[in-house]
């Protein structure tokens, strides 16, 4: 909390400092939009906060974020400095330290008919990256079959926990558990998200045999990572375009295991995505762990086996 | 004796006055010639080591001769503790507060601000273009400077001294 305290105006800051503490200790997103009152979603609820602090469901009690904010905002997000940004300018995202994720939008700039970056930036959404170890407690007993890593593939929709319990599991690989010794860990961390890396070093505890592929694109960096770090397991985050499929495909037949998550809400839904759905045609995938926010922030929702049979009913929580 | 040594005295000091006035022609290319380098190092910082602007300047700044360093440290330093907000301020800040100690006039300080105002708000192709830019016309600036330095140093300097002939002449 205190890094995104630190690279926002001080009137935000402000404010959000005089919010109750039940509230900012639950805080998951600050959401800024330009000439809109500023919002804030903790746990499951979402509000408008006033300028003094105040919670409000009135759109017009809420305090206004302004243009010289939103101004000062990126100045302060990108350390004056915004050509060190091009590139998650052009992805519409910005990793700062400590893993959160400020998204973007605002007018896309084209350069022949790919988009090029964002000029005057105008939504701005604050995610809070939350550490919760102890999350792959409940996945740790399907992922292995006498001691080896299954492959898996985490599905799940968007702020369902998938990213927490890819980064627990893969301390958990890197530290050892009761289930297995522990291994050598590979991640290919493409949005930062995973380790929060910060000029390359980790900022979340991923595990002391784990190696970090900081921002690389995930197609290519699976492969650099089988070449260069010989890991038992790789893990990676957001599979989805075609290459990614084929980097999968490639890992998996060069020996090393692949643990990885997409967005979705159904194993069905996923499978009809070109890239993933020839893999779990293919039966690359042993385990397929499908959250949802049923029951809080990371309800296991199933747990099916290469053959999308369930290998266990119910649901499983781990939220707090 | 005593007029004697008040001649030289008189002679003395003016011959200092012209030699004041002099050096700083001759001062003013060799600042130029540093800043332009500076601004070249920023571009390569910022184009090629895509390092944040505050690092930038004061690596920069480091680099340089003091007078003209300063400049760019005293920046580094207003982004670094926050009183300024933007890197147009800080630029601003700096050259209120170091540009005396320079020999550097008025039109090399519109070039300073006027890319200030662009100073790391934009991509690394435009912060480029307006880095060149501003070493154009540090250029520019420069060789007028050396020109005014060859026709002015040399006159202010003997200028000093030969005021000083003249009084002490009109003296005896």
């Amino acid at each position: 909390m205190n890094e995104i305290m630190a690279i926002l105006p001080a009137t935000i800051r402000s404010i959000l400092t005089a919010l109750p503490s039940a509230v900012r200790e639950h805080l998951e997103e600050i959401r800024l939009r330009q000439n809109q009152p500023l919002e804030i979603r903790f746990g499951q609820q979402t509000s408008y906060v006033t300028a003094t602090g105040q919670l409000t469901a009135n759109a017009r009690q809420g305090w206004s974020f302004t243009e010289e904010q939103s101004v000062k905002l990126l100045n302060l997000v990108s350390q004056h400095s915004l050509y060190t940004l091009e590139e998650e300018l052009k992805r519409g995202y910005i990793t700062v330290t400590g893993g959160h994720r400020i998204g973007i939008a605002g007018k896309v700039v084209l350069e022949r008919g790919e988009v090029k970056g964002i000029r005057d930036v105008t939504s701005f959404n604050i995610r809070i990256a939350r550490e919760k170890k102890g999350t792959a407690q409940k996945v740790l007993p399907y992922l292995f079959d006498n001691g080896r890593i299954l492959n898996a593939l985490i599905i799940s929709p968007p702020q369902c926990g998938k990213t927490t319990l890819l980064r627990d599991i893969a301390r958990s690989i890197s530290y050892g558990s009761e289930w297995s010794s522990s291994r050598k860990v590979g991640i290919v961390d493409e949005r930062s998200e995973l380790a929060g890396c910060l000029n390359g070093v980790p900022q979340r505890d991923v595990g002391p045999r784990t190696d970090v592929l900081d921002a690389c694109p995930k197609a290519a960096g699976m492969m650099m990572l089988i070449r260069s770090m010989s890991p038992d397991v790789l893990i990676v985050d957001e599979v989805g375009r075609p290459e990614d499929g084929e980097a999968v495909w490639e890992a998996i037949h060069a020996g090393v295991s692949v643990i990885c998550s997409a967005h979705g809400s159904e194993i069905d839904e996923v499978a009809r995505r070109p890239a993933l759905g020839k893999l779990i045609q293919s039966g690359v995938f042993s385990r397929y762990f499908v959250l949802d926010r049923s029951k809080g922030v990371g309800t296991i929702h199933g747990i099916y086996d290469r053959d999308l049979r369930p290998v266990k009913k119910g649901e499983v929580t781990w939220s707090s | 004796m005593v007029k004697l040594i008040g001649a030289v005295l008189i002679l003395f000091s003016a011959s200092m006055v012209g030699w004041q006035i002099g050096r700083f022609y001759a001062y003013r290319p060799v600042q130029l010639r540093a800043l332009l380098v500076g601004l070249q190092m920023l571009e390569t910082e910022i184009v090629y080591g895509l390092t944040p602007l505050q690092q930038a300047l004061l690596k920069v700044g480091n680099r340089l001769p003091a007078e003209v360093g300063q400049l760019f440290q005293a920046a580094a330093g207003s982004l670094r503790e926050e009183r300024a907000q933007n890197a147009d301020e800080a630029l601003r800040l700096a050259i209120e507060s170091h540009w005396q100690q320079t020999s550097l006039r008025k039109q090399e300080r519109d070039v300073l601000t006027s890319l200030g105002q662009v100073l790391g708000s934009s991509d690394r192709e435009d912060q480029q273009k307006h880095l060149r830019l501003a070493v154009t016309h540090l250029r520019g600036l420069e060789e007028e400077a050396r020109a005014e330095q060859s026709r002015y140093e040399k006159m202010y300097k003997s200028l000093g001294f030969l005021c000083g002939l003249l009084v002490v002449i009109l003296m005896f």
